[in-house]
């Protein structure tokens, strides 16, 4: 029956258009890996956040031109038909970018911004679009390295830097706690964000109790001011 | 569905707490609770659509069921073939031009993969449905781009609406239109119309052989799959009536055979 070449013909068109795409986002996803390897130094050494920090921009940049090839592949109107091959890749991204974004300013990154920085649109009826659930699973991604580097900033010597640590985080978990989840991945990878907060907050403890902490810090002005100690 | 009841009622007393609070967070300056509560706008406005989506689908999944129990309902006994095929007619084209254009409607503006989940179940069941009239009525089955045009709504500020048909749905009910026919060649043999059974057998074997060539399909592989395994049980029952009509005559139409049976196999069948 003709129907069934129809279809046959149908499905290698789109073989074709996926294989394009997996190339594409296996060159992003290559790179998300190098900036994950470039980052891992703020575990180690504080001095060297910031020079780490613009060679992640330089990775972002690339990455940048790989979506803008992305966004020609992928037919306009079926984002969600392939979103699959590069919702995970994309994730890392902006985990990366938020950690990046507080560690230069101190600051949550939006989705606007962090979707100007992939060179994506905010919104999808302007075109190739950053998807709202994709920067939320990546915002939470993040909160598990920021538990981890507080940790490591107090074995560095950096006491302060765990109070905007918390502050930062529990701004965030209070965001969260805004939105209805349905019981869904992102309410899973939410669930998990209380563990990061409670490891933090148990870092403040143990440095107040032992009088570590001695002033009460001004978070607002702080960021900024303990940047330049490094 | 029936057990959501209850979550859902917990969601809504958590989003009445959450819209008490609302008044302070919203004068607060802080720019990341400024920013969720445009993001919490934003998912809210996708999963209330989901929602209604999987009700709308959910009318059609029903309403398809019943047009198939419709149709089986065709007996030479009773000669009504006639009045069930018009029957069944005008409420499949009812069910294109008012349920699936207010799933159309509701969909302007977003991009239906985005809820293919939703939807996909009552284009499924439609087309098997539809593709069961045309058989029936010994028509050709149209494809998916005879139905897409059938799919087209008017707008008020666009011009045209249509609502996207995936080949791949497509093929995914048309697959399951093989098991009402498999019933089909049965109940012809119960009704002693004999040559409804060579007919369908002879369609069922058409079509095994042409799923057996489709390739992989993306996403879909699994489904595939299961379907082309419950067709082929089909296709093998339906040669068992045919060869039994063949070795016994036309005694099998006065007395049924007792091992031919219909399995409750496949799933979907529960009638609403």
């Amino acid at each position: 029956m003709d129907m069934f070449n129809k279809f046959n013909n149908y499905l290698e068109e789109e073989q074709e258009i996926r294989e394009k795409i997996r190339e594409i986002v296996r060159q992003i996803d290559t790179e998300s890996k190098e900036a994950v390897t470039v980052l891992q130094i703020i575990h180690t050494s504080l001095t060297d956040v910031m020079p780490a920090c613009l060679k992640a921009r330089e990775i972002f940049q690339r990455c940048n031109d790989m979506y803008q090839k992305l966004a020609q592949v992928v037919p306009t109107g079926q984002y969600y038909r392939f979103s699959d091959h590069w919702n995970w890749t994309t994730q890392r991204l902006i985990s990366l970018i938020a950690l990046v974004i507080y560690l230069e300013a101190g600051i949550l990154v939006s989705r606007d911004t962090s979707a100007e920085i992939l060179g994506l649109k905010s919104s999808s009826s302007d075109g190739f679009h950053l998807d709202l659930e994709m920067y939320l699973m990546g915002i939470l991604q993040m909160s598990n390295d920021l538990s981890r580097f507080a940790i490591n900033s107090v074995t560095l010597g950096d006491y302060s830097r765990v109070l905007l640590l918390q502050n930062f985080i529990s701004d965030l978990s209070s965001g969260f706690r805004l939105l209805n989840l349905k019981n869904d991945a992102l309410r899973k990878r939410f669930d998990g964000l209380k563990y990061d907060v409670k490891k933090i907050e148990e870092i403040v403890y143990d440095l107040s109790i032992r009088g570590l902490l001695i002033k009460p810090v001004d978070t607002e002005s702080l960021p900024e001011s303990s940047m330049k100690e490094d | 569905m029936a057990f959501r009841g209850p979550r859902n009622f917990k969601n809504f007393r958590e989003k009445r707490r959450i819209e008490d609070d609302d008044s302070e967070q919203s004068k607060s300056n802080n720019p990341v609770i400024q920013n969720f509560l445009i993001y919490r706008k934003e998912l809210d406005n996708k999963h209330d659509r989901h929602e209604k989506l999987v009700k709308l689908s959910r009318d059609i999944t029903i309403e398809s069921k019943r047009i198939i129990f419709l149709l089986h309902n065709i007996d030479a006994r009773k000669n009504n073939k006639e009045s069930v095929l018009s029957e069944a007619k005008e409420r499949l084209d009812k069910v294109i031009n008012s349920n699936f254009a207010t799933i159309a409607y509701e969909l302007v503006g977003h991009e239906i993969f985005q809820y293919m989940r939703a939807i996909s179940p009552a284009l499924q069941e439609f087309i098997e449905a539809l593709t069961f009239y045309e058989f029936l009525s010994d028509k050709q089955c149209s494809d998916w781009e005879v139905i897409k045009e059938r799919l087209k709504y008017k707008h008020d500020e666009l011009d045209e609406i249509s609502l996207h048909l995936a080949p791949a749905e497509y093929m995914l009910g048309f697959a399951d239109n093989t098991g009402e026919i498999m019933r089909f060649c049965i109940n012809s043999l119960g009704s002693g119309e004999t040559d409804n059974c060579f007919k369908a057998c002879k369609f069922l074997q058409n079509i095994y052989a042409h799923f057996l060539s489709i390739g992989s399909v993306p996403n879909h592989g699994r489904d595939f799959s299961q379907k082309i395994s419950t067709m082929k049980m089909s296709t093998l029952k339906t040669e068992h009536v045919c060869y039994q009509l063949k070795v016994r005559g036309t005694e099998g139409a006065k007395f049924p055979s007792l091992d031919i049976k219909l399995d409750n196999d496949d799933i979907d069948e529960g009638f609403y």
